[in-house]
Order: structure tokens, then sequence, then C-alpha cells
């Protein structure tokens, strides 16, 4: 479980988040919706340790507020960076071996198939791709490939930012799916999103973060249907429904 | 015809030395973002240590260069220290760039300093020349052949066939993503700046029985970066067709001039961007955010 307790972070002298609190259950979807500038991918942030921040941290009871981003992967938790970020480089097999440093070590000698063929069999089209390089693949692939390195780092918490950013609406679809499918593994989800229909119908609970604050928290099915929430980030499609 | 084949022997080994500079460029601007301004002088440095060690202390051939891998190493290390790490965050790059012209100056200083002001000659590590008739090459030209062969081939398993190298390109194409997988970046970049160092110093002491040890053997820099630019820039195989086609350049050139070798070596690299401005092989690495 991922707990986190009056957490601001801090771009120089701008104040990025404004004591958030936050807890991610285990085996949970969990999504943090809000606007651009918002602090959502801050959060992530703090907790990979990428950004000067107080407050605290932890994950299944261990505190992990000032590590590093390779202590956090250590501990299990995993941050599938905003806009993909595949190696461009590297082939679709490669990226996914680079995926395991976090517990294989630079020099290690440890074998990685069996995660790889996890991997492929939750994604068959990074099978078919997988001596191609990453920059070649379509933008939902390479989602894919990101999604799959994040997996090779044995995550107990797996958190994307944003996994659906420039894809297709039917791409979406897939990606979503594929998210539902990890978690059913036993994999908890901190999901961020500015697509916030689809992340809540995708979540178990949704934390709505405006300026660095959290501004409503509640189960996903109730937020989808609250009037506020509606109006300010669903358009009319809650009231359809 | 015999001066023909002579050349073409001449101007490939010369060439791949050429590549190892630009090999050593390329991997520099990958891993740590910045067109590396000493690689002339670290390449000089390479033959320096070359004198230093066999003609100044008279070592050990094999002492020698078990001496030079190690400084060229320890030369790395600190070369990193200096030049990147103070500038890993600033939000002027051209700041470590133009450390690296500062470390140049240094490097070359110290280099007269130190180790000697005049130009000398070294022994080539294998003495003697093949003679098949009047068809004459120094034993020399093929034991450069051999060990930037060696090096390439190195290079090659190291980044497409080893885990550690998978990590180091990974680190070196985006960081931000490296760093929260957990890629140590700062050993990965310090490791392809030692790399970088051994690459181009073997360069130089493979280079200095041929040109002598001066610090004129810097301006080989501007040459790797021709070849760089004639082979393909940014990709490593273009790097080493563009110094091979740079070493053929400059060695045919020889039936026109020996004075104005530069200008035939620049004027074509001039003709390549007017022709075929991505290089021979062109770059393969999509630079858009992928």
């Amino acid at each position: 479980m991922l707990e986190i307790k009056n957490l601001h972070a801090y771009y120089g002298a701008i104040e990025a988040l404004k004591g958030i609190n936050l807890t991610v259950p285990d085996g949970k979807i969990v999504c943090l919706i809000g606007a651009n500038g918002a602090g959502k991918t801050t959060t992530l942030k703090s907790i990979s340790g990428m950004v000067k921040h107080t407050g605290s941290i932890s994950f299944n009871g261990e505190d992990i507020t000032k590590e590093n981003a390779k202590h956090v992967n250590k501990a299990g938790v995993i941050h599938v960076p905003e806009g993909r970020l595949v190696f461009p480089g590297l082939t679709v097999y490669q990226n996914l071996e680079v995926g395991t440093i976090s517990w294989h070590g630079f020099m290690g000698r440890a074998s990685f198939e069996e995660d790889i063929e996890k991997v492929f069999s939750l994604f068959p089209r990074l099978k078919e791709r997988r001596d191609q390089q990453a920059w070649s693949l379509s933008g939902g692939e390479q989602q894919m490939l990101a999604i799959g390195r994040g997996l090779m780092a044995r995550p107990k918490l797996l958190m994307l930012d944003e996994p659906s950013m420039g894809l297709a609406p039917l791409v979406i679809e897939e990606v979503f799916r594929k998210i539902r499918e990890i978690n059913e593994q036993g994999i908890s989800i901190l999901l961020i999103e500015q697509n916030a229909k689809k992340a809540l119908e995708n979540s178990d609970y949704a934390y709505i973060i405006e300026q660095g604050q959290i501004l409503f928290e509640g189960p996903a099915a109730e937020l989808e249907h609250d009037d506020r929430i509606a109006r300010a980030y669903l358009g009319n499609f809650a009231k359809k429904a | 015809m015999i001066l023909f084949l002579q050349q073409t022997v001449t101007g490939i080994c010369v060439g791949l030395a050429y590549a190892m500079i630009a090999m050593g460029l390329i991997l520099l601007l990958r891993a740590a973002g910045v067109m590396n301004f000493a690689q002339g002088n670290l390449m000089a440095l390479g033959a320096y240590f070359a004198y230093l060690f066999l003609g100044k202390l008279h070592l050990n051939p094999a002492i020698a260069v078990i001496l030079a891998i190690l400084s060229l190493i320890a030369v790395g290390i600190v070369f990193c220290c200096v030049c990147f790490f103070p500038f890993k965050r600033t939000k002027w790059p051209q700041a470590m760039l133009i450390c690296t012209i500062g470390a140049g100056t240094v490097i070359s200083e110290c280099c007269l300093c130190f180790i000697t002001t005049e130009t000398k000659s070294v022994d080539p590590i294998v003495a003697g020349s093949l003679h098949l008739g009047s068809f004459i090459i120094p034993y020399q030209y093929f034991f450069i052949f051999g060990v930037t062969a060696l090096m390439m081939v190195g290079l090659w398993l190291l980044f497409d066939k080893a885990y550690c190298g998978r990590v180091m390109s990974a680190a070196a194409q985006n960081k931000y993503a490296a760093d929260l997988l957990g890629i140590p970046t700062n050993l990965t970049t310090m490791l392809t700046f030692c790399i970088v160092v051994l690459m181009v110093g073997t360069a130089g002491w493979l280079l200095a029985p041929v040109y002598r040890v001066s610090n004129s053997l810097s301006i080989f820099q501007a040459r790797a970066f021709a070849a760089l630019i004639i082979g393909g820039f940014g990709s490593l195989p273009g790097a080493i067709v563009g110094g091979i086609a740079v070493g053929l350049i400059e060695s045919y050139s020889t039936y026109f001039t020996t004075t104005y070798k530069d200008v035939v070596v620049f004027g074509a690299l001039l003709l390549v961007l007017a022709v075929r401005p991505q290089g021979i092989l062109g770059s393969k690495v999509k630079k858009d955010k992928a």
C-alpha cells in the first residue's frame, strides 16, 4: 500500500504541490485527475524522487520519502513516464531488457526470459515487433512498450502517467483494457489522466487535483456522477450516463 | 598501380584511426550531449604517452601499454568529473562545450610542460616493413588496422551484445527515462568517457610512429569531424565509413599535392554537404520525440 501524507513539492521557489494526501490500497486502481499543471506529474516525480519534496511517502510500510528512483524501483514502485519515452534506438526486446536493471543490476547475469514472455503474452503486438527499433513503433505500440518495460521491473505498484496521451480512441480502449488486465494480476495501479471519463470508468478510487491540492476524492463510480466534477472535467458525458 | 595500392592501404589504416576519433565524438555526444572539442588533444595525449613511456622512460613495451591504458582511464574519469558533472544541470548547454575547449588547452599545455616541447618520433610497436616487389608497407600500418578493428568489434560486442552496453545506450538515449528505471546514469556516463578517452588515446598511440609526436596531432579533430559528416552524422557505422573515406581521400590527394591535403579533405566535405547532406549512411535514429 502506498501512503502519501502532506506532500509538498518545489521547483525552485515555486511550490507545485501544497500538501497532498493520497493512498493506493493493494490491488486497486486509483486515478489522479486534473488539468494541465495541476501537479499530477509532480506527484509521481516526488514519489520517484525526481523533484525536491517534503512530507512522507511510504510503500508497504517502508519509508521511501527520500529515496532515489533506483531504490523506489527496488521497493516495487515503477513510474512509467508521460510521453512514453521508450529508448528509440533500441529494439523492442532491448527496451524490455533494460527495464530489468533495478533488480538485475548493471553487470548481472540473471535470466529475464520469463518476464519477457509474460510481457509478450500480455502485449502480443510487441512480440511481432520484437526486433524493430522502438522509434519505428506506432504511438499505441510505444505506450505498450513503455508499460511492458515498467512490468519488467517486477512492480507491485505501477504508476502510469497519461497512458492515453496522443492515442486514437480505439487504441485508448485497448490500453485501458490492458491496464485492467495488469491490475487483475495483482499489481496496484496509480493512474494519472486528463481523460477523466476513461480514467473514472476504469478506476476504483479517484482523486481530483487542482493547483497542487486535492479538491475531491471518492470512489470512482460516485465521482463519475458528481455534478461538480461533471461540469469541470467531463463535459456532458456524465449527464447522459 | 603500386603507388595506388600503397596509398589505399595507408588511407584505410589512417582512416580507421580517424574513425575511432569520430566514434568517440558520437559516443560522447550521445551520452553527455556535448561535442567534445578536446578530442584532438586527447588523441595527442595518447601519442605523448607513447613517447613518455617508450621514448623517455624506456619502459618494457608491455608495461608501457598497461600503464598507458590505466592513465587514459584515469584521464577519462577526471575529464568526466571536470567537464560533465559540474554542468549536468546547467541551463546553458554550451557551458560544457566551452569547458571541453578549456580542457583541451590544459591537456596540450600539460603535455608540453611535463613531457616534451619538441616534436619527437616514437618507435613503432611492430618494427620493419612488408616488401612485395616495390610495394612497401610498414608493419605498423597492419598493426593499426588490427588494433582498430579489434576495438571496433569490442565496441560492437559491448553495445550490441552485452547487457551493460545496452543499459549504457539506453541511458544515452533518454536520461530521464533511464533515471526512472534506476539506471545509474552517472556511472554509465563516466564509463562512456573512459571508453572514449581510451579509444582516442589508443588512436593517438597508433598514429604516433607515423605522424610523430607533437601538439599538431590535435588537428586530427577537424578531420574526424569531417569524417562524421561525410559518413552520416550520429551513427557509429557512419563514423567508420566516413573515417575510412577521409583517410582514402587524404591519401589519394598525395597524387596532386602534399601541402594542401586539408583543402582536398574539406573540399570533399563541402561537396558531400552540397550533394548528400545526410552523409553516406545517413542517420538511422529519428531525432524527434519517440
